[in-house]
């Protein structure tokens, strides 16, 4: 198999998990929710750099899941969708945790092949179906 | 630091690369003193989950010593011996109170990949691409684990290196497979595939009161190992109809636990196999999921089928029929290390569990990619290479 082909089977995978990730047209009025664990009482105002920009609903989770944490973006809100979605997901992993986990550093070289992964590895937690 | 790099497709170097550093006061620094091979990282390679980049180290089964600490790591110390579970968990959320370690919520700082492959995102892996985090992996000299309290176990001063170098993924693995496959005393057991995590998954059926465990393999030194350190039956695969011996050995009704430790590159001597061959390296479906449908139809009815072999996306030709109308339990994960170790170094130190035999070809760091050829072509009999960085 050449070398042009390989390269090919291998880039063509990313470009596409890429394109996928590039068209998802979230639905207007999205509302975005992620499960803390943790009860109601114990879970702190959070997300307050997002706060004036977005609403927040804090309520029970089912089943002693923890508590549901709801973000909605209004019409006009200078809040993107990937932000709320980094947002959350940090909020989520200082509540459980009290810290949210860093990359390590990086040991990889630029090359024409990895450029639509560190597209997507960019922004990891902007991304994705939250 | 030296470290073995994945440098494109079938391609591998050992580089230079910067020291691991604490990032999060959770952090510990291990200095690698035995680092492991896995079949999984044949996927990685040969780019069959493209999510690498030049220059990512490889690596996620290991063992080393503590040489640094971050600020709230209670339960670890400078000059601790640990061996570390591969997969990296929290410990605080729904996931790992559920000791779904693998799945948690928190380990991963890439997930919007896996998220928008499989719906949800999987917990991060060391060395595993950056589908699992992109964290650096143990083919190095030194490596940051994060979450250490909850990751990293202190290895019990009566077991040697080379018998808890495989706690940290393999044996925690294997384990798995009969734990959630459900396996029971008094059950038949199937295991595709006598590698190391086959082999562990055996011995681990065999110790949780299994009455037969059977293994399947094509290659005879592996099915030696898997009768001589598991205790289990075995069956090559090109000289047996494997159904058909299954279902004499399980007086006709088929295994009551099916374990598959094979894969995304499965082989198989039949017409099936360039099928699949074809039609995954035109990209048509993104696994072989050959032992997987062999599984699905020889299990019992009512029966349980775990998948421990890794997979990336879809396969075709899945046998949907016979899960159906058999009432089948089908059930996989990536290994919840965290929740097995403890216990797993506890029956190491007992010689309940033994995995020495496993690391037939131990070598330095630099022979990496020599170490990854022998591994990958089985010469020599290789079942596992162990690199001592």
């Amino acid at each position: 198999m050449g070398r042009t082909v390989k390269a090919l089977l291998v880039i063509a995978p990313i470009a596409a998990v890429v394109a996928l990730i590039a068209t998802r047209k979230p639905s207007p009025r999205r509302t975005h929710v992620v499960t803390v664990n943790r009860p109601l009482s114990e879970v702190p105002p959070r997300l307050r750099e997002l706060a004036d920009s977005v609403e927040i609903t804090l309520s029970d989770a089912p089943g002693d899941r923890g508590t549901e944490i709801s973000v909605r973006v209004p019409d006009g809100s200078p809040v993107s969708e990937g932000e709320v979605r980094r947002a959350l997901r940090e909020t989520r992993s200082l509540v459980e945790v009290g810290d949210v986990l860093l990359p390590s550093r990086p040991t990889t070289e630029k090359t024409l092949a990895n450029r639509p992964l560190r597209k997507v590895t960019e922004h990891g937690r902007e991304g994705g179906l939250l | 630091m030296k470290a073995l790099q994945w440098q494109g497709v079938n391609k591998l170097a050992v580089g230079t690369v910067p020291d691991p550093e604490l990032r999060n006061p959770g952090d510990i620094i291990v200095k690698v003193a035995r680092t492991v091979t896995c079949g999984s990282d044949l996927h990685l390679i040969g780019g069959y989950i493209p999510f690498m980049e030049k220059g990512d180290v490889l690596g996620h089964e290991f063992l080393g010593e503590v040489v640094e600490v971050g600020p709230d790591v209670k339960r670890h110390r400078v000059g601790d011996r640990v061996v570390v579970s591969s997969f990296i968990a929290c410990g605080s959320c729904w996931y790992c109170d559920q000791q779904l370690f693998s799945l948690c919520d928190n380990g991963n700082t890439n997930p919007a990949i896996t998220e928008t492959l499989w719906g949800q995102a999987p917990g991060g892996c060391f060395g595993y691409s950056h589908a699992m985090g992109g964290n650096a992996g143990s083919h190095a000299e030194f490596i940051r684990v994060p979450f250490a309290d909850v990751g990293a176990f202190t290895v019990p001063d009566g077991v040697s290196d080379e018998r808890a170098l495989f706690a940290s993924d393999s044996a925690a693995t294997g384990w798995m497979g009969a734990d959630l496959g459900g396996v029971k005393p008094g059950d038949v057991v199937a295991v595709w595939g006598a590698g190391a995590v086959g082999q562990m998954a055996a011995r681990a059926a065999a110790l949780l009161g299994a009455d037969r465990v059977i293994v399947i393999d094509r290659l005879d030194n592996r099915l030696d190992q898997a009768a001589k350190y598991a205790g289990a039956e075995t069956l090559n695969y090109e000289r047996t109809d494997v159904a058909g011996e299954l279902r004499e050995r399980s007086g006709g009704r088929g295994p009551d636990v099916c374990i598959e430790a094979v894969g995304m590159e499965a082989h198989s001597p039949g017409a099936h196999f360039a099928y699949d061959q074809i039609k995954q390296q035109l990209r048509l479906q993104t696994d072989r999921p050959i032992a997987v449908r062999e599984a699905i139809h020889a299990c019992r009815k009512g029966g349980s089928v775990f998948v421990l072999g890794v997979y990336a996306g879809f396969v075709d030709k899945f046998p949907l029929g016979a899960l159906m109308n058999k009432g089948l339990t089908v059930r996989g994960a990536q290994m919840h290390g965290q929740r097995y170790i403890p216990m797993l170094l506890e029956r190491m130190a007992k010689d309940e569990l033994v995995t020495e035999h496993l690391a037939t070809h131990v070598m330095p760091l630099d022979q990496g990619p020599e170490g990854y050829r022998i591994f990958k072509e089985k010469d020599d009999n290789c079942v596992r290479a162990v690199f001592v960085p």
